[in-house]
């Protein structure tokens, strides 16, 4: 017998152990000792540490899964991601408990005589393409839809797009990151020409101002919040929240200013106004890097079905812009947003100051509005003119709220009007999109059809007959769900649902899919700091659970499109990338090799010569410019970033007499979105059980309302009953009630409103006017 | 002439400074950034963070009577926790809006007795954090949503991770973000069977080494 070096050591181990032992047990009778040191090691010790990003929100940290025979049985922050550097949140903590819920989707289920009924997998899969396939023969291509996620992975975007736009012929494809990044989108492209932040969340680390517009970073984006907190204690940098309600991340800032819903347009007006009144252009910047643009205004709200509107951009010079700005004096401005004439001097001196480095954040304060696209080119202008932007520590910050609405829904495009590079209404895009594709030019329409809004308008008008939702709970998250609830439940559209959890939206589906969880299948996310993440799959998922862009794929081969979609079952994660990454080979948005990507905790994109872009258009980083300056705007065709002419125009509801207050609706840090994975989580239903409707203590002593009543909310839709709460997780101004949309059981988008922004359709769900009263 | 000269060269001088004041000015308007340091953030070894903080008071550790009345278990630390190394619920009422700075760190940085719970307050390993309920989320139902077949680990057990007779204990549990060990192994809060007996030594780590899987697999060594 052959004896290993290996076995030897042990062997002699082993011996000297036993021996060790023989001695000790003789001298203490009764005690265990050394050598079952190994077999008394608890299970916990052998975890295997599979690294992946986390589930939940668009800061995209990377995490550890511990898994034990064949179990997720624990997660820790991966040290080695940039992003995180081991740090995660309560939900990141505890995100893989929710795959063990009892009434986890294991099975197709297919609605017959009102009952659902268990059916095989690939049964259930024949009855969708089945149906979508008659649906199209009877009444045409536009008669069916898909509905997606940004919380889908790339893969799974990718073979939709690919599904509806290069096989089908359909631009009936939207996603649920239209109801949140829609404005951030239409804002870059508008200033920049080029959608995703320039910069990085290493800018964190050299900043000396964190503003945050709209944005309760820290529920929403802990993590990062955390790392501005570091850097707050470790240097000094200043927070400051300029927000309409007082949040856990007001109380941690340095300072906080309250303005009136809405005027943030105003503010951010009055800011430039200041900046160019005191001399603080940076005028090199700006004659270099810089055009000046009006659109058209009194652009109206979308609330009626079919709204159409098209911007029409016209080029003014400086002394217009400077003209157009007489309106906003930080004095005449004071008078209605409620901000005072120090305060604005006061953020504008930040951003005026060139010696003062300062990010600005926001999310949903912004892009969920009305006029989002334009609070976005208003807050680029900001950066713009004072020259403080693409540099570390220097530059305006949209952040996502979705794990994956830059890398699939922005970034493989799974919208109305995008295809994966470019847009389905530019030629050059079509062309390049049918050649990867392998399929006729001509069958990729033109014309975008429904973003989200439009497209459950159209299930209620009865135009669409055929929607299949993946990833998402629509009759959660929409706004208005007292329309768009009975409209889905209408005979006249057959509903495919795939998800992991039954949901409001299940309940209405006509074929419920079983998708496979986040860690049950391998896929890749992409982040806010366009940081593009793959994992591979780390347990089995129960019963027929299949990764979504598999059950896609299994539909298209059955809708005979089969020789579109040549990938395996095994390896269809890798070849779907590999084929996707053409679409963006360059400098300005090439992407990393899987081989990387699987070694690597995340890799920012542009991704050239084996090197990461940290900040975009900035010479000293950025290999794409190419006009010999030290920036270059190069999503622009003349390289230079538009610098917006946007003025205030108000909400299409304010509080009246009737409805007197407006309401505000978001998340809290314990839940994600629609509660349907974290309400499934132990520890953060018990942190969290239920939603609630937030109070100012003024308001609430005038109608004499106490904590833990039950209050009706009412607006001219709907109404929701739910607790007061008064003096706890926030403080919302006078004149406001705050409500978190997480709960199922008090369904708060049956009263907001489905007004959106007429350029990016991205409806507002901070702003409407409601009624209180006890229930 | 030689007052020509040197009021001439004073000319000189301002105007130069001027000049150079001027052109700093603007190249800072332009440029006001630091250069970067990159690091490579990936490690082999497990993160050493913190693994002295709180050794000025170990001597004070070691001269504390023991309160055995009042000190917690493992098993109650554990009950605290979804799973072993997950971040503990708050088992208190808690004030909503305050951050950690203002509020958790009063109790939770130093400890010490409350007689509202009867208890001693458990010591945070990393008081630098201070978005507390970022990850520590208070327990306000007892009921589920739906229910689970949610299981937990094991965990690690006590007073069988000596490799050799007497030889000092390996650390059997995960350390990111705890590697401050007298946080939890020293004091009155210590749970009773993890209590450390020689907290004035320090340096734990000079003796404990990890064994908990944290390090990255190189697998059997050859030379």
């Amino acid at each position: 017998m052959c004896i290993t070096p290996t076995n030897r050591r042990s062997f002699i181990k082993k011996m000297a152990a036993t021996a060790a032992m023989t001695a000790a047990a003789t001298m203490f009778p009764g005690i265990v000792f050394a050598i079952e040191q190994e077999a008394n090691l608890p299970s916990g010790n052998d975890l295997d540490w599979k690294k992946g990003p986390c589930r939940f929100c668009g800061v995209g940290c990377g995490i550890l899964v511990g898994v034990d025979k064949g179990k997720a049985v624990a997660v820790k922050g991966d040290p080695n991601s940039s992003v995180n550097k081991g740090l995660l949140c309560v939900k990141g903590y505890h995100q893989t408990m929710c795959i063990q819920a009892k009434d986890r989707l294991t099975h197709a289920l297919v609605k017959k005589n009102g009952s659902y009924v268990r059916t095989p997998i690939n049964e259930a899969l024949d009855i969708v393409a089945n149906k979508m396939k008659e649906t199209i023969e009877k009444h045409g291509k536009d008669s069916v839809a898909m509905y997606t996620s940004g919380q889908s992975t790339i893969p799974e975007g990718y073979v939709a797009s690919k599904l509806m736009k290069g096989a089908i012929g359909t631009n009936n494809l939207d996603c649920n990151a239209r109801l949140c990044m829609a404005s951030a989108v239409t804002g870059f492209l508008t200033t920049f020409g080029a959608d995703e932040p320039m910069g990085c969340y290493e800018d964190i680390d050299y900043a000396d101002y964190f503003i945050t517009w709209g944005n309760n970073m820290a529920e929403m984006h802990p993590v990062l919040f955390s790392r501005m907190l570091e850097e707050k204690n470790r240097r000094g940098a200043k927070i400051i929240d300029f927000a309409t309600r007082t949040t856990r991340s007001s109380s941690a800032s340095d300072k906080s200013i309250l303005f009136e819903p809405q005027t943030d347009l105003a503010v951010a007006n009055a800011i430039c106004h200041e900046i160019i009144n005191k001399g603080w252009v940076n005028k090199s910047f700006v004659e270099k890097h810089c055009n000046f643009s009006k659109g058209l205004t009194n652009i109206g709200y979308g609330l009626e079905d079919k709204f159409k509107f098209t911007d029409k951009p016209e080029k003014i010079d400086f002394e217009a812009y400077k003209k157009f700005l007489e309106d906003y004096t930080p004095e005449k401005v004071a008078k209605y947003s409620g901000v005072s004439v120090k305060d604005i001097k006061y953020l504008a001196t930040i951003y005026g100051d060139p010696n003062k480095k300062v990010v600005s954040y926001w999310c949903m304060g912004m892009n969920q509005h009305t006029r989002g696209t334009w609070i976005n080119n208003l807050v680029y202008n900001i950066h713009l003119l004072t020259g403080k932007i693409s540099q570390p520590g220097n530059g305006p910050f949209s952040l996502t709220g979705q794990p994956s609405a830059c890398g699939t829904a922005r970034e493989v495009g799974t919208f109305t009007h995008k295809l994966p590079k470019g847009v389905v209404t530019n030629e050059k895009h079509r062309r390049l999109a049918a050649k990867i594709w392998k399929v006729p030019y001509g069958r990729i329409p033109a014309k975008p059809t429904y973003h989200a809004t439009e497209m459950f308008r159209a299930v209620d008008r009865g135009d669409i007959k055929f929607i299949w939702t993946q990833v998402t709970n629509p009759l959660v998250s929409l706004p208005k769900t007292s329309r768009y609830r009975p409209a889905m439940e209408k005979d006249s559209c057959f509903v495919v649902v795939s998800d992991v959890f039954p949901t409001p939206t299940s309940d209405v589906a006509d074929v419920i899919l079983p998708a496979s969880w986040h860690i049950e299948k391998s896929g890749l996310y992409g982040n806010s700091e366009r940081r593009t993440q793959h994992w591979d799959k780390m347990v089995e998922g129960p019963g027929e659970t299949t990764p979504d862009a598999w059950m896609t794929i299994e539909v298209a081969k059955r809708m005979g499109f089969g020789d579109l979609f040549p990938y395996s079952e095994e390896n269809h994660v890798e070849e779907i990338y590999n084929e996707y990454r053409q679409f963006h080979e360059g400098a300005k948005h090439g992407m990393a090799p899987l081989d990387v990507l699987k070694k690597q905790s995340g890799v920012i994109w542009p991704y050239v010569d084996g090197k990461s872009t940290q900040w975009r258009f900035n010479a000293k980083y950025d290999p794409a410019c190419s006009n010999g300056e030290d920036f270059h705007f190069y999503g622009k065709p003349d390289g230079k970033a538009v610098i917006w002419q946007r003025p205030f125009e108000p909400a299409p509801e304010a509080p009246d007499d009737e409805y007197p207050f407006w309401l505000n609706t978001g998340r809290v840090i314990e839940h994600w979105h629609t509660g349907s994975m974290t309400r499934r989580i132990p520890v953060l239903h018990k942190a969290m059980p239920s939603a609630y409707v937030e109070f100012h203590p003024e308001d609430a002593k005038m109608l004499s309302i106490g904590n833990g009543e039950k209050i009706k909310v009412t607006s001219r839709r709907g109404s929701c009953i739910l607790p007061a709460s008064i003096n706890e997780r926030g403080l919302p101004t006078q004149g406001q009630v705050f409500v978190p949309f997480f709960d199922e059981n008090m369904m708060i988008n049956d009263v907001t409103l489905d007004a959106f922004c007429p350029i990016s359709k991205e409806p507002d769900y901070k702003k409407c006017a409601v009624r209180v009263e006890k229930a | 002439m030689k007052r020509l000269v040197i009021i001439s060269l004073f000319i000189i001088l301002f105007i130069s400074f001027i000049v150079v004041w001027n052109h700093s000015y603007q190249t800072g308007l332009e440029e006001a950034y630091i250069p970067i340091e990159r690091n490579d953030p990936s490690s082999i070894i497990p993160s050493e963070t913190g693994v002295f903080k709180r050794s000025e008071h170990a001597l004070d550790y070691s001269n504390m009577p023991i309160d055995e009345t009042h000190s917690r278990t493992l098993k109650e630390y554990y009950k605290n926790r979804a799973y072993p190394g997950a971040p503990p619920s708050i088992p208190h009422p808690t004030d909503e809006l305050n951050l950690g700075g203002n509020k958790c760190l009063k109790c939770h940085e130093n400890g010490g007795y409350t007689e509202k719970y009867e208890a001693y307050a458990p010591v945070t390993p990393h008081p630098e954090m201070t978005n507390c309920r970022q990850c520590h989320v208070a327990q306000n139902t007892e009921t589920l949503f739906v229910q689970t077949r949610y299981e937990n680990v094991e965990a690690p057990l006590t007073g069988v991770n000596n490799a050799l007779l007497g030889s000092p204990p390996v650390i059997p549990h995960q350390i990111q973000m705890r590697e401050n060990c007298l946080a939890c192994h020293a004091g009155p809060s210590a749970p009773k069977e993890i209590r450390v007996t020689h907290p004035e030594r320090i340096n734990c780590r000079q003796c404990h080494v990890p064994k908990n899987g944290e390090t990255t697999e190189i697998g059997i060594f050859k030379r």
